[in-house]
C-alpha cells in the first residue's frame, strides 16, 4: 500500500499495436496493482509492466518478516506472542522463557516451513512460465522473447499446440478465414476445441511480417476484468472501426491446437490477463465446529481472566495479612511493598502460567487431523469411479467434520443425478411422433430384445451408439420430406442439443434461414401465428415427453428474405460496434428477426439416472438429510425425477405445486398449501420444531412425528421462485418448505439456487450442502457450507469452485455418512479430550495458588510445562482424531440413523464443553489434593524429603501423565497398532525425558537450566510416591467408567447398539452377509413400477411408528429407548433388502 | 492437469488396510461384566491397601513438640535486632512413654514459612553450589551482593535464609545422670544432591577458595566454617545447608535435621524414659507468625506421611465398592426392563408386519 503510485481505476484500455512507447504511457499492470484482490503483502504490488506474473508471495529477504508478520497476524500467535513479552517483564515472568517460545517458534516454524515449500513452488511455476519462448515481431523482425519481456502492444506468433502467452487480439491465422481452434482447459476445463475468428481485415495480413509490422490499430476496449466468456472493445485502423468481441480474442492459459500458425496483438498482460485474474482466492470457508471454537476460546479467555483476578485478589489479602511480614522477613533489604500492586503482577503472573487451558498445539492439531481425514477421503477406493479412474478428492482440507453435520443437500438434476448423457429417444416433426411409444416402460425390455434397432449406418457419421427405435423416421427421411429434412438440418447446425441457439443460413438455392432451436416456452412465443394448430399439437407432443420424463427442445425456422436480412446484418454491424450499451442494442435486434418463426417440432432426449442415486437418497433421507432439488427443468421433467428418485412417492399425502406468476399468486399459493397441512394452527411451533436445532436427539425424534404427519413435497417453478425470495413471502416460502419431506425447485437459473441454499444457511441455521456437475452449480457450490463438485460430463467448473469432488452421486453416500460422520466424531472426541486435558494439567496451579502465598509458582518443572502438550500428549490424541472409528463404515452406511448426532450438534457443543471443563477440573482437584494430602509434611521411607517441591512436582507431572494417558485410552475405541504404540510411547517418552532432564550429565552441563538433577532416582524409588500416584490416577479415571458405563448401559444410543451389535457379530463368526451383493439381480422393475407401488416414505414412517407407538417406559427414567436391538435390525434389514432388490440397470427416463 | 486414460489403473488408491482405514484394530467396549469387575478389583485393593496404610500409620512412633510457645522468651528476644549475635538457649524436657525401635529420625518442622514463593525458590545459583564459580551470583537477587558489591556465597534468598537453631537431644539415664544422645550429622541428604549437585570449589582450603566472596547477611559465620570439623561436611557440602536448599513444597514442612547414631543405649532405638531438647534458638519465626516444632520419628515402610493417605485409600476402596454395587442393581433392573420392552416391541412389530402385509 505505500511502494506503489497510485492511479484511478481503470475504466478503458487503449492499446496501439507495435508501439511501446506510447503504451508505456499508461503503465497498465500498475494499475491493476492498484485493484489487486488481496492486498496481503507489499511484495505483489510490484511494479511490473510487462507480461512477467508473480504468484509468489516472497523472496529469499522478504520471505522472514513478512512470513512472521503474517503469522502473528493469527489471534493465537499474536496471543503467544503477547504472553511472551510478559514472560520478559522480570517483575511479572512466572514461566521460564522457553515454556512458550518452545511451542510457538515449532508452530511457526512448521507453518513457516510449509508456507515456503509451497512459495518454492510458486516460483518454480513462475519463472517456468515467465521463461517460456515466443515469437515476438520487434523491429520488423521476429525474434524469440521470453513470455515475461512480452509487453502490451506486441504482436506474437503462436504456433500449434502451443500456450498462449498473453490475452491477444487474433489478427490472422493459417486456417482459412483467420480462424482458429484453442482448448480451453486451463481456464474453465473444458477440453472441447473453440472456434476464434479473426476479423477479416486483420486476417488478410496472414503471415506477411513486414505488413504485419506496420500494423498500427488502436484497441480500445474494457478495463482488465474476470469474464471468461465476455469481451467488449472496438479496433480502429485505417480510418475505419471493428467492433470486438469474445470471438476474436484468445486468452493466456489456452492452447492452439489444430492451427499451424497465427498471429495475436496482446491487449492484456501479465496480471492483467484474464486468467491472472480469476486467481483470485475464494472465500475461506469456515466450520461450525471452528466458530464454536472460537466462542468457547473465548469463553475460556474470560475464565482465565476470572482464575487470574481470583488469585491476584487472594494474593493481595495474602500480602497484606501474611506476605507482608513474612517477604521483609526473607528478604530484608526490601521495602514493603503495596499489595493492591503486588496483586496487579500477580494477575499478569497467573495468566502466563494459566495460559495452556488454551493451547498453541489445538489448532495445529486440529489441521493435522482434518488433514488425515481428507488424505482418507482421497484414498477410498469405494469413492474411486473406474470409469473415469477418477478417485474422490478432498479439494479442501478445512472443512471435513462440518460433513457430519449436514441437514440440507442441494443436488443440481443433470449430471448430478442423472448421468447427462443424452440419447436422443423421440422427436414430433410436423406434428407426427417418431419413436416408440411406450405405455409401459416394463415392456421396453423386452422390446429392445426383439426389435432391430433402426440402422444409422447408411450415414458415414452415425455415432454407433445411437439407437432409435422406430424404422417410420428413416423411411420419412428416406422419402424426402422436406419437414423432416428442415428438422435434421436444424439440429445438424444448431449441433448440440442442448440450449437455445440460432443460426442463419444461406442454402443452396440461395434462399437464407434462420434456423431456432430452444426451449418450448421461449420458442413458441415466437411463432408465427399460422403454427397454432402444429403448436397446439406439439405442445401436446411435448408435455407427453416431458411426462415421460425426456428432455425436450422445440425447433422452428424461418425463411428470410435477402433484402431484409442485409439490412438488418448492417444495423447488426453498427450496433456490434456500439460503444455504450452494446449487448442492449445487439439483443433488439435478435428479437426482432427471430419473430414469426415457423414451428418444425421438437426432440426429446433422455437421461438416464446415474446408479445408486435412489439407494443414495433414500439412505440420506433415513439420515435425516433433506434433500432439495435445484434444477433448470421443466416442472414435469423434475417431477417425474422426483417420482424416480423415489423423492416423490404415491404415498405422499400432497404434492404441492407452486407456479405462480406474481407475488400474490405465490403467495396465496403457498399459504393454501400450508392451511392443507393438517395441525397447522400452530405452524410456527411445528416449524421449529421441525427445522430448529434440537439439543436432543429424543426431541427431534417426537418432532418429527407432530410435523410430518403425513409426507409432503413441494415443487415450486423459477418465476414463482424468484417472487417467494422476496421479502416477506420467503418466511412462508421456508416454512412450508422445510415441512416438506421433498422440495423440488425447477426452472431455476444459476443465481436462484445459490439464493435457495443462502435462505436456508441463513435462517435455518443448518449446514447445507451444494452438489453439482455444472458450470450453473457453480454459485450454488460456493454459497453453500461444503461444495461437492461432480467431475462429469460439463466441464470442470463445478469441481474447481467445490470442497469436495467425485465422479458419482452416489458416493455423497459415504462422504457424508462415513466420512463425514466420523471426522465429526473424531473432531469431537479430539475436541473433548483436549480441552479436558489442559483443564486438568492446568488447574493444579490454580489450586497450589492457595498453598504457595499466590506466588505464580508453578506446580510442574518448566520443561514439563514446555513438553506436556507438545511431546507427551500430542500423539495418542492426535491417533486417536485420525483413527478412531466407533462403529466400522459398513455399519454407519447400513443404519443412516447414526447420521443425527452431528446435525443435532450432540457431541460437542457448550454443554459438553461444561462437562469436559467440570471433568478436568475434578481430575485437578484429584491431581492436587491427593499428593498434597500424603505430601503434607511427610517424609520418606529413608527418613529423607519426599514433600520438598520438586519431588511433589515430579509425583504431580507423573500422575498427570497417567491420568491423562489412561483416560485417552477409555477415549480410543479404536485401537488399532498405532494407537497402542503413542499410547504407550508417550508414557515411554515422558520417562525417557525424565530421566535426562533429571541427569546429573545435562545438569553438569546446564545448571541453572535443569536443577531438577537427580530427583526422579529418589522419588521413583519411593513407594509411597508410587501409591499417591496409583490413587491419583484411581480416583480420576473410576468415576469416568462408571459414568460412562451407567450411560450406556441405561441410555444408549444408537451407536452403542451397533457397537454393541458388532461386537456380538464379531464374536459369533459366522456373520450373516451384510448387504447382499445382488443388486445386479434381474429384477425387471423399473423405476415407476418401483415408484407406484413402494416407497421408503412408507418405511419411514414405519420405522417412526414403532418408534412412537412403543409405550413409554414406567419407571422414572422415561426417555425413550433404542435398546430394542430387534426394530434396529429390522430396519437394517429392511432397508438393505429393498434397496438390493432394485435393478441397477433401471432406467428413468427425463 | 492431464489426464491419463490409458492407465485408468494408476489412479486407484493402494488398497492398504492404512489407507482404507481398515487397520486391525481392537474395539474397546466395556462390558457389564468387565466393569463390575474392575470396580470390584479395584475396590477391594483399594480397601485392603487402605487398611494396611493405617495399620502401619498407627505403628510409627512420633513424638512433636511445638517449641514457638515453649521458647517464647527466646523468640521475644530474637524479635529485637541487636541481640543478633547473643544465644539464647531454651530446654524442653519430654517422657517417652514406649521406646521408640528402629532408625529414628530427627526433623525440625516449620510452619507458615513459604519455602515456595516464586521468586523465593528462584533465588539460588545453582551454578555457584557446583563449585564452579563461586562468584556467580545470577539469578540470586536479592542476595546478589553483599553492601560493599561483593558476590555472596551462598547466595540467594533460600540460602540466607536458613534454618540455624540447634537442637541437641538428651537423655535422662537415671536422675542424676544426663547423657546426649548421639546423633549423625551425615546421610541426611540425596546421593544427587551431596555429589552432584553440591561441591565445593575444592577438597581443602576452603577459605582461600570462598576468598572474594562474603557470607549472606543473616549468617553468623561464613559457609567454610559450617563443620570445621569434617571438611566432607563443610562448604557447600553441609548437610543441614542441602538439606535447606532442598526448598519445600508447602508453607508445612518438616526436614531432616539429624539421625539416630545407633550404639550403646541406643542401639535398638531410643528406649521409654525422660528426655529433654536443648535448643539454641536462632531461627526468628514469630516475625512472620510462624511457629516451629521437633519431631521424633521412625518412618514405616511407606515413609510417615501419617493418615492421610490410608484414609483416602479407604474411602476410594469403600466408594468404589459401593458404586460397583449401584451400577450391579441399575445393570440388572434395567436389564430385566429391558427385556420386557424388547419383548413388547417384537409384538407390535410383528403385529404391524400382519397389518402391512394384510393390505
Amino acid at each position: 500500500m505505500f511502494c506503489y503510485r497510485k492511479k484511478p481505476p481503470e475504466v478503458e484500455r487503449i492499446v496501439k499495436a507495435n508501439d511501446r512507447e506510447y503504451n508505456e504511457k499508461f503503465q497498465y499492470a500498475v494499475v491493476w496493482s492498484g485493484t489487486v484482490r488481496e492486498l496481503k503483502n507489499p511484495v505483489e504490488l510490484k511494479h511490473s509492466e510487462d507480461n512477467r506474473i508473480h504468484t509468489s508471495k516472497y523472496n529469499i529477504i522478504t520471505f522472514l518478516p513478512i512470513n512472521l508478520f503474517e503469522q502473528f497476524q493469527r489471534v493465537a500467535n499474536a496471543y503467544f506472542l503477547f504472553l511472551l513479552i510478559l514472560q520478559l517483564i522480570p517483575e511479572i515472568s512466572s514461566l521460564t522463557w522457553f515454556t512458550t517460545i518452545v511451542p510457538l517458534v515449532l508452530v511457526i516454524t512448521m507453518t513457516a516451513g510449509k508456507d515456503a515449500t509451497d512459495d518454492y513452488f510458486r516460483h518454480k511455476s513462475d519463472n517456468q512460465v515467465n521463461n517460456r519462448q515466443s515469437e515476438v515481431l520487434i523491429d520488423g523482425k521476429l525474434q524469440n522473447e521470453k513470455w515475461m519481456n512480452v509487453k502490451v502492444g506486441d504482436i506474437i506468433k503462436l504456433e500449434n499446440n502451443q500456450f498462449v502467452a498473453a490475452d491477444l487480439l487474433l489478427l490472422s491465422s493459417s486456417e482459412p478465414h483467420g480462424l482458429c481452434y484453442i482448448e480451453t482447459a486451463e481456464l474453465d476445463g473444458e477440453t472441447n476445441l473453440k472456434v476464434r475468428h479473426a476479423l477479416s481485415v486483420t486476417s488478410e495480413l496472414g503471415a506477411d511480417i513486414s505488413r504485419l509490422a506496420k500494423f498500427d490499430g488502436t484497441v480500445v476496449c474494457e478495463a482488465p476484468n474476470n469474464k471468461l466468456d465476455k469481451f467488449t472493445g472496438v479496433l480502429s485502423w485505417k480510418d475505419s472501426k471493428h467492433s470486438l468481441n469474445n470471438q476474436k480474442i484468445i486468452l493466456r492459459g489456452c492452447v492452439l491446437r489444430n492451427t499451424g500458425w497465427c498471429f495475436g496483438m496482446v491487449i492484456f498482460a501479465g496480471p492483467d490477463t484474464k486468467l491472472m485474474q480469476n486467481s483470485g482466492k475464494t472465500k475461506f470457508k469456515r466450520t461450525s465446529i471452528d466458530r464454536l471454537m472460537n466462542t468457547l476460546v473465548l469463553w475460556i479467555f474470560g475464565f482465565l481472566v476470572c482464575l487470574g483476578i481470583i488469585l491476584a485478589i487472594g494474593n493481595s489479602i495474602w500480602e497484606n495479612q501474611v506476605g507482608g511480614q513474612f517477604r521483609t522477613s526473607l528478604f530484608r533489604n526490601e521495602e514493603k511493598k503495596n499489595f493492591v500492586f503486588s496483586g496487579f503482577l500477580t494477575f499478569w503472573s497467573y495468566i502466563i502460567v494459566l495460559n495452556t487451558v488454551v493451547p498453541i498445539s489445538l489448532y495445529v492439531s486440529m489441521e493435522v487431523i482434518r488433514l488425515g481425514h481428507s488424505y482418507f477421503i482421497n484414498w477410498d477406493r469405494k469413492m474411486y469411479y473406474s470409469g473415469k479412474a477418477a478417485p474422490a478428492e478432498a479439494r479442501t482440507t478445512t472443512l471435513n467434520e462440518e460433513l457430519g453435520q449436514i441437514e440440507y443437500v442441494f443436488s443440481d438434476k443433470t449430471g448430478t443425478l442423472t448421468q447427462n448423457i443424452m440419447t436422443f429417444k423421440k422427436c414430433s416433426i410436423n406434428g407426427r411422433i417418431y419413436g416408440e411409444e411406450y405405455g409401459d416402460p416394463v415392456q421396453k425390455k423386452e422390446i429392445t430384445k426383439k426389435k432391430e434397432p433402426v440402422d444409422f449406418s447408411e450415414k458415414s457419421q452415425a455415432e454407433r451408439s445411437l439407437q432409435f427405435f422406430d424404422h417410420s423416421l428413416m423411411e420419412s427421411i428416406k422419402s424426402g420430406d422436406p419437414k423432416v429434412h428442415e428438422f435434421f438440418r436444424v439440429l445438424a447446425l444448431c449441433h448440440t442439443v442442448m440450449s437455445e441457439e440460432d443460426s442463419s443460413v444461406r442454402n443452396p438455392e440461395g434462399q437464407i434461414k434462420l434456423y431456432s432451436k430452444g426451449a418450448d416456452t421461449i420458442l413458441f412465443e415466437r411463432l408465427h401465428p399460422s403454427s397454432k394448430d402444429l403448436l397446439s399439437l406439439t405442445s401436446d407432443h411435448l408435455s407427453d415427453f416431458a411426462g415421460e420424463g425426456l428432455r425436450t427442445l422445440a425447433i422452428a425456422y424461418k425463411d428470410l428474405d435477402d433484402k431484409y436480412f442485409k439490412e438488418w446484418h448492417k444495423m447488426l454491424e453498427v450496433a456490434s460496434a456500439a460503444a455504450h450499451e452494446r449487448d442492449d442494442q445487439i439483443s433488439q435486434l435478435y428479437e426482432e428477426i427471430e419473430r414469426d418463426l415457423m414451428l418444425l417440432g421438437a426432440t426429446a432426449v433422455e437421461d438416464k439416472l446415474q446408479e445408486g442415486v435412489i439407494d443414495t437418497i433414500a439412505s440420506l433421507s433415513l439420515a435425516n438429510i433433506k434433500i432439495w432439488v435445484l434444477t433448470g427443468d421443466k416442472q414435469e421433467t423434475a417431477i417425474n425425477i422426483g417420482y424416480a428418485c423415489n423423492m416423490l412417492t404415491e404415498d405422499m399425502n400432497d404434492v404441492f405445486v407452486v407456479a405462480g406468476n406474481t407475488v400474490g399468486e405465490v403467495r396465496e399459493e403457498l399459504r393454501k398449501a400450508k392451511e392443507s397441512l393438517p395441525g397447522q394452527n400452530h405452524s410456527i411451533l411445528n416449524a421449529h420444531a421441525a427445522c430448529g436445532k434440537e439439543q436432543q436427539l429424543e426431541m427431534a425424534s417426537v418432532g418429527e412425528e407432530d410435523t410430518a404427519p403425513g409426507d409432503y413435497a413441494l415443487v415450486i417453478n423459477g418465476h414463482s421462485l424468484a417472487h417467494a425470495l422476496e421479502s416477506d413471502v420467503k418466511s412462508d416460502l421456508l416454512e412450508l418448505a422445510c415441512l416438506c419431506k421433498t422440495v423440488i425447485c425447477c426452472r431455476v437459473t444459476p443465481l436462484q439456487k445459490a439464493q435457495v441454499v443462502e435462505l436456508v444457511k441463513k435462517h435455518r441455521n443448518a449446514v447445507t450442502l451444494a452438489i453439482g456437475d455444472g458450470a450453473n452449480d457453480v454459485s450454488m457450490i460456493k454459497s453453500a457450507h461444503i461444495g461437492v463438485g461432480i467431475s462429469g460430463q460439463e466441464g470442470l467448473q463445478a469441481v474447481l469452485a467445490s470442497d469436495y469432488s467425485f465422479a458419482q452421486f452416489r458416493y455423497l453416500q459415504r462422504l457424508l455418512l462415513v466420512h463425514g460422520r466420523w471426522s465429526y466424531f473424531r473432531m469431537c472426541k479430539f475436541l473433548r479430550y483436549f480441552l479436558y486435558k489442559n483443564f486438568a494439567f492446568t488447574l493444579v496451579h490454580f489450586w497450589y495458588g492457595f498453598f504457595c502465598g499466590f506466588s505464580a509458582q508453578t506446580v510442574y518443572d518448566q520443561w514439563f510445562i514446555t513438553l506436556f502438550n507438545i511431546v507427551y500428549t500430542s500423539l495418542p490424541v492426535l491417533a486417536m482424531g485420525i483413527f478412531d472409528q466407533d462403529v466400522s463404515d459398513q455399519n454407519s452406511m447400513d443404519c443412516p440413523q447414526l447420521y443425527e448426532p452431528g446435525q443435532l450438534n450432540l457431541l460437542f457443543n457448550k454443554h459438553k464443553f461444561f462437562i469436559c471443563m467440570a471433568h478436568g477440573i475434578y481430575t485437578s482437584l484429584a491431581l492436587f489434593f491427593i499428593p498434597y494430602g500424603a505430601f503434607y509434611s511427610a517424609a520418606g521411607e529413608d527418613g529423607q524429603h519426599v514433600a520438598d517441591y520438586q519431588s511433589f512436582a515430579v509425583t504431580m507431572a507423573t500422575s498427570l501423565v497417567f491420568v491423562v494417558s489412561a483416560q485417552i485410552a477409555l477415549d480410543t475405541s479404536y485401537w488399532t497398532v498405532i494407537n497402542h504404540v503413542f499410547i504407550w510411547g508417550s508414557i515411554a517418552t515422558y520417562f525417557c525425558i525424565l530421566f535426562t532432564t533429571h541427569s546429573s550429565d545435562i545438569f553438569g552441563m546446564f545448571p541453572n537450566q535443569f536443577p531438577f538433577v537427580g530427583n526422579v532416582w529418589h522419588s521413583l524409588t519411593q513407594k509411597c510416591v508410587w501409591l499417591v500416584i496409583l490413587l491419583t490416577t484411581v480416583a480420576s479415571v473410576m468415576p469416568v467408567v462408571a459414568f460412562r458405563f451407567l450411560k450406556v448401559d441405561l441410555y444408549p444410543t444408537l451407536t452403542d447398539q451397533i457397537r454393541q451389535r458388532q461386537k456380538a457379530q464379531k464374536k459369533a463368526k459366522p456373520v450373516r452377509r451384510q448387504r447382499p451383493q445382488t443388486r445386479r439381480s434381474s429384477s425387471r422393475r423399473s423405476g415407476y413400477a418401483f415408484a407406484h407401488q413402494e416407497g421408503y416414505g412408507e418405511l419411514i414412517t414405519s420405522g417412526k411408528n414403532m418408534r412412537a407407538k412403543t409405550p413409554p417406559p414406567t419407571s422414572g427414567l422415561e426417555k425413550p429407548l433404542y435398546n430394542s436391538t430387534s426394530w434396529l435390525e429390522n430396519l437394517c434389514k429392511k432397508t438393505t433388502d429393498t434397496l438390493s432388490s432394485f435393478s441397477q440397470e433401471k432406467t428413468v427416463k427425463l | 492437469m492431464k489426464e491419463i486414460p490409458e492407465q485408468p489403473l494408476s489412479r486407484m488408491p493402494d488398497n492398504t488396510a492404512m489407507k482404507q482405514q481398515k487397520l486391525p484394530a481392537h474395539h474397546l467396549r466395556f462390558s457389564a461384566k468387565l466393569v463390575l469387575s474392575i470396580f470390584f478389583g479395584t475396590g477391594a485393593f483399594c480397601l485392603c491397601m487402605g487398611v494396611i496404610l493405617i495399620l502401619s500409620a498407627k505403628k510409627t512412633k512420633k513424638v512433636e513438640i511445638n517449641y514457638t510457645k515453649i521458647c517464647a522468651n527466646c523468640a521475644e528476644f530474637r524479635e529485637n535486632a541487636y541481640n543478633f549475635d547473643k544465644e539464647c538457649t531454651c530446654s524442653i524436657p519430654f517422657y517417652l512413654p514406649q521406646k521408640m525401635e528402629g532408625n529414628v529420625y530427627m526433623y525440625y518442622k516449620l510452619y507458615g514459612f513459604y519455602q515456595n514463593l516464586y521468586r523465593y525458590i528462584q533465588s539460588r545459583s545453582n551454578n555457584q553450589l557446583t563449585g564452579e564459580d563461586v562468584r556467580d551470583v545470577e539469578n540470586c537477587a536479592p542476595f546478589k551482593v553483599s553492601r560493599d558489591g561483593t558476590p555472596i556465597a551462598p547466595c540467594g534468598a533460600i540460602a540466607n535464609s536458613m534454618f540455624n537453631d540447634t537442637i541437641i537431644l538428651s537423655y535422662k539415664l537415671n536422675s542424676s545422670v544426663h547423657i546426649r544422645v548421639p546423633m549423625l550429622k551425615n546421610g541426611l541428604t540425596w546421593w544427587t544432591d551431596k555429589y552432584v549437585k553440591f561441591q565445593n570449589p575444592s577438597f581443602n582450603d576452603l577459605p582461600s577458595k570462598f576468598a572474594g566472596s562474603t557470607k549472606p547477611p543473616n549468617w553468623p559465620k561464613p559457609v567454610y566454617e559450617l563443620d570445621k570439623s569434617n571438611p566432607d561436611n563443610n562448604g557447600f557440602l553441609n548437610d543441614d545447608f542441602i538439606v535447606w536448599m532442598r526448598t519445600a513444597a508447602f508453607p508445612t514442612f518438616k526436614k531432616l535435621y539429624r539421625r539416630l547414631y545407633r550404639i550403646h543405649h541406643f542401639i535398638q532405638g531410643l528406649p521409654a524414659g525422660n528426655y529433654s531438647f536443648n535448643i539454641s534458638y536462632n531461627f526468628p519465626v514469630t516475625r512472620f507468625q510462624g511457629e516451629k516444632a521437633v519431631v521424633l520419628s521412625i518412618p514405616t515402610w511407606c515413609g510417615s506421611g501419617g493418615f492421610f493417605l490410608g484414609i483416602a485409600y479407604t474411602v476410594t476402596g469403600a466408594l468404589t465398592w459401593l458404586a460397583s454395587f449401584v451400577l450391579m442393581a441399575f445393570h440388572l433392573t434395567w436389564k430385566r426392563k429391558k427385556k420386557e420392552v424388547l419383548q413388547e416391541r417384537s409384538q407390535a412389530s410383528s403385529r404391524k408386519a400382519e397389518n402391512t402385509s394384510g393390505q
